[in-house]
């Protein structure tokens, strides 16, 4: 045991998407995790701990994969992970219900990970899909130890762990590395490719395995040895290469032929012609119009949910918290000068109070993503919506983020992740900040309601189509022009149906919150500062504040749109938080009698109203989304291409807006 | 009026005439990479000469002057062509653009020697026939490689357009006239699958227009069943995959998907637009209709 006196032995889990590998993930580790990002990429790193006799091991979850073929970020970030940094223990989490893929992921573990053992999840769908596996004789075709899991409801962990301690106290050998291609022609040419290379040059990659990886036209190691190898020899090899065309299709085929050999003795399957559970829901959920409809159904269901109950709670928080705390800062805090109290006030708590207030209504949106997306209804509302996305030159994946965006734009930014291609990732995120969020949302409300009285519900839902209708005529605008027209493609997977697990949902949701209020919390709490800073010198008060100058400055833009001062400003401190528009109208004309509402109704027309919401919904991105777009697009110019597009967007189509509606007569 | 230039002009629709007849004066002005009001006027001119009949809104077509002249310019260019690349090693993708300069600065006693000297060629290097010194032209039965069929055998004859880049990638594809390919299979966007004496390459179909091919062979004794298209399953058929009619990159996402040669994949929905839905190792998968076109199956006989 000397060799683990300072590091605690390290077990990585791979496995393919959507075989419950977060949730043995969250069982072994319970809350001891820390999420970030791999370095140098977008895309989450879980770590974790676990405790066994005495023993801490260290747990990575490696991002789901397919194969081992840098296809994909995530296949680069695994490999490179098993090669590089050599966990001590590869645990391997299969679906028991699809055998044939999950073993072909298996093989080719086989050849990166000398000690691998594997946990066989979704034993209950696989009897329940009327398969069945011998699993004694699969660990003796496999030499590999199997442990049978339902990790949805926590049965098999104490086997996995134990296994999981022993593999770390008392390594087995390490198996021999057995090759897929032995005995096949395939092997006379991966073993010419390999003799062409030297280890150095595929270092840290083993040769014959970056032989095999070439073969198959993989992108990035064929980059890589481009480089490294002397050009006489990479001709050779190049030549090679291009005679052997077809071989990545020889080598995934000979996988296949391992894979149903070995289920061919060991698995049963129920003769097809039953129609599975899945199949059923799924002529209905993903029916081009019946598909459709149930989509609204359910969004509309968790919104109601969502802002029902998280609506009252956010107010219950506002008043009993927030401004209570404030009262204290004001009321009692006397012996402060009075811009320290405003700075405390209304800077600090209340930016403070802006990010805890909100936290309520996301984290119960990201509850309601979240059991959407662990019973599997999500996969088909991006197979639904694929056919309308492709207009504007994206596919069915985008459509979750933009969704989510509903909830907080910040999380949907973040949430652009899943897209594969580059080019309709940057897309997706340019258009997320047009989804009208609950912050958004609630401003409109509440002008709405001042200005349209009995109107406000169906203006309401007007602003909702009106930025949709923006989304989608700038998401065709911006892939014609600026992004070049190529269309992104769809290949993924629809997960089975499956009973909701509350552990993964719950905990999924939490880490997205923290998520959001670790981002978004510092950077409103700043913003916020900053902004009061300018409404409170040099004058003391709003009125005569820098943001009033700036407020007055803006007044012939605002007269366009026949928006007063006061309204710019508001419209400017929508950039700290959305719904600070509000606030700031409250400070600026609350006082005078008849409160908010009068005021508003009495200031704008139906048109200038009009605009005013125009311009609130489609303004630049809040601070925290902007910071979002900046991370992760990697670039403050893609950042800034965002901000002024939007700038431009609103205020232009917020003057035609004034204007036309003045001519047609609602400027009275 | 330059008499370059109407040599040039005559050249050009001589050459459209193999394409279409008559020859459109759009054509004409991509082909000379003019503007259109400039092959209109031209086209009046060349028609006042007797070159031409010249219908505005038709097109135009040589007449028996104009063929004549176009003849012998056609049969001078493709001779410089052939002395360019044979004996001066001018690369191919150049010589058309060299020997539009030389063709009209040649006297016949020239052309007699040059012909001679060049022996018994009688195609230019990219395959088209050099006329004789009486005008007489051989006949070649060509279509463009687009139109044949899977299972047909063709030798390659020509190349259509002296574009560079066009050049360049059918002779790194190996496809140089001369060639003769079988056609594996064709997708519905046309792209196709050619099997040469070691290799197979696909072609787009932009490119496979561009390439004049005769038939040599239909292969009647090995039918194969139908190559499709997964996207042409209805819901409830099943197909085993056969081959890709994708380049490399979408190649090894659908390998690890499971769409591997000899997999079994049952169409689960498809309502002829947007996206499909199949089952492929006992796992749904959404399919965009463009990847769904071109992952070819043998459809399954219920």
């Amino acid at each position: 045991m000397a060799e683990s006196g300072g590091k605690a032995p390290v077990v990585a889990l791979a496995g393919l998407p959507n075989v419950g590998k977060s949730t043995v993930f969250n069982l072994l580790t319970g809350l001891s995790q820390h999420v970030g990002n791999w370095p140098g990429k977008t895309i989450e790193q879980k770590t974790g701990m676990l405790r066994h006799d005495g023993l801490t091991i260290q747990l990575v979850d490696l991002p789901g994969t397919y194969s081992l073929t840098a296809n994909s970020a995530e296949e680069q970030i695994a490999r490179d992970y098993l090669v590089k940094e050599k966990p001590e223990l590869v645990v391997a989490v299969l679906n028991a219900a699809s055998m044939e893929r999950s073993l072909y992921l298996v093989a080719e573990l086989i050849e990166l990970a000398p000690r691998l053992v594997i946990a066989l999840n979704m034993t209950d769908v696989a009897r329940q899909e009327g398969t069945k596996v011998d699993v004694k004789a699969l660990e003796a075709a496999l030499n590999i130890p199997i442990i049978p899991m339902v990790a949805s409801r926590n049965q098999g962990v104490k086997a996995l762990v134990e296994v999981i301690g022993q593999e770390c106290i008392q390594p087995a050998v390490p198996r021999a590395v057995r090759h897929i291609e032995a005995g096949s022609e395939t092997e006379g040419d991966i073993t010419r490719i390999a003799q062409l290379l030297t280890d150095e040059d595929t270092d840290p990659y083993p040769r014959h395995w970056a032989a095999t990886k070439l073969l198959e036209g993989d992108e990035q190691i064929n980059k890589l040895l481009r480089e490294r190898v002397s050009e006489g020899h990479w001709m050779e090899v190049d030549a090679f290469l291009t005679e052997k065309e077809s071989a990545a299709i020889t080598i995934a085929g000979l996988r296949y032929d391992w894979v149903r050999k070995i289920l061919a003795t060991v698995q049963q399957k129920r003769p097809i012609g039953q129609v599975s559970l899945t199949e059923r829901l799924d002529r209905a959920a993903t029916h081009p119009i019946l598909g459709l409809i149930i989509l609204l159904l359910v969004m509309g269901l968790a919104f109601a949910v969502v802002y029902g109950v998280g609506v009252p709670v956010q107010k219950f928080l506002q008043v009993s918290l927030v401004e209570r705390v404030q009262a204290l800062v004001f009321e009692q805090m006397t012996f402060l000068p009075g811009w320290l109290q405003g700075l405390l006030g209304d800077g600090v708590v209340g930016g403070v109070g802006m990010v805890l207030t909100f936290v309520p209504i996301l984290l119960l949106f990201f509850l309601a993503w979240g059991f959407l997306e662990d019973v599997g209804y999500t996969a088909r509302v991006a197979f639904v919506t694929d056919r309308y996305m492709h207009a504007i030159g994206l596919h069915g994946k985008s459509s979750l983020p933009l969704l989510l965006g509903f909830g907080c734009n910040v999380p949907a930014v973040m949430g652009t992740r899943i897209i594969e291609s580059r080019r309709a990732r940057l897309l997706t995120v340019l258009l997320t900040p047009l989804i009208p969020c609950t912050g958004r949302m609630a401003v409109i409300a509440v002008i709405a309601a001042a200005v349209f009285g009995g109107w406000a519900m169906l203006v309401t839902v007007g602003m909702i189509a009106f930025s949709l209708a923006v989304l989608a005529i700038l998401g065709f605008a911006l892939n014609r022009s600026v992004l070049g027209g190529k269309r992104a493609a769809l290949m993924m997977e629809l997960p089975l149906y499956h009973s909701p697990n509350p552990r993964t949902i719950g905990l999924g949701s939490w880490q997205r919150t923290a998520a959001f209020i670790k981002r978004a919390g510092t950077v409103i709490l700043i913003v916020s500062i900053v902004v009061w800073v300018l409404s409170y010198f040099p004058g003391g008060s709003i009125e005569e504040s820098f943001l009033a100058d700036i407020g007055r400055g803006l007044e012939p833009l605002g007269k366009l749109m026949g928006l007063d001062w006061q309204i710019m400003v508001a419209l400017l401190t929508s950039f700290v938080a959305k719904e600070n528009t509000i606030a700031t109208l409250g400070v600026l004309l609350g006082q005078e009698s008849g409160g908010l509402t009068e005021v508003l109704r009495e200031m704008l027309t139906p048109a200038a109203g009009m605009a005013f919401l125009v311009a609130q919904v489609l303004f630049i991105p809040c601070a925290a989304t902007a910071a979002c777009i900046r991370q992760e697009t990697g670039s403050w110019r893609w950042m800034a291409f965002s901000i002024g597009l939007q700038l431009v967007l609103s205020l232009g189509l917020a003057i035609v807006v004034f204007q036309v509606a003045k001519l047609v007569g609602l400027g009275v | 009026m330059g008499s370059e230039r109407v040599e040039e002009y005559l050249e050009a629709i001589f050459k459209r005439q193999a394409v279409e007849t008559p020859v459109s004066t759009s054509a004409l002005a991509e082909d000379l990479k003019v503007s259109l009001p400039a092959v209109t006027d031209m086209m009046r001119r060349l028609q006042e000469g007797g070159f031409i009949d010249y219908e505005p809104n038709k097109g135009v077509s040589l007449t028996g002057e104009g063929r004549r002249k176009a003849v012998s310019i056609v049969r001078r260019h493709r001779l410089w062509e052939r002395f360019l690349t044979d004996i001066l090693g001018v690369k191919w993708d150049k010589a058309h653009e060299e020997a539009c300069r030389l063709e009209h600065a040649i006297s016949p006693e020239t052309e007699d020697r040059l012909a001679s000297l060049m022996g018994d060629t009688d195609t230019c290097p990219h395959g088209h026939p050099i006329p004789d010194r009486d005008g007489n032209i051989r006949d070649q039965d060509v279509r463009p490689l687009s139109e044949f069929k899977p299972r047909q055998k063709v030798r390659i004859s020509a190349v259509a357009r002296e574009d560079a880049w066009l050049l360049q990638k059918v002779e790194k594809l190996g496809l140089k006239p001369g060639t003769v390919v079988s056609i594996e299979s064709k997708d519905r966007e046309g792209s196709m699958k050619l099997k040469l004496d070691d290799r197979k390459v696909v072609l787009e179909k932009d490119a496979a227009r561009d390439l004049l091919a005769t038939l040599l062979s239909t292969d009647e004794e090995i039918t194969p069943e139908e190559e499709v298209p997964i996207s042409a399953l209805r819901a409830g058929e099943s197909g085993i995959v056969k081959s890709y009619a994708s380049g490399r990159g979408m190649l090894g996402r659908c390998l690890s998907m499971g769409f591997t040669p000899g997999s079994l994949v049952r169409m689960i929905e498809n309502y002829g637009r947007g996206p499909i839905l199949v089952s492929v190792c006992d796992t749904e998968v959404a399919l965009g209709r463009e990847i769904a076109g071109k992952i070819m199956v043998i459809r399954k006989r219920a």
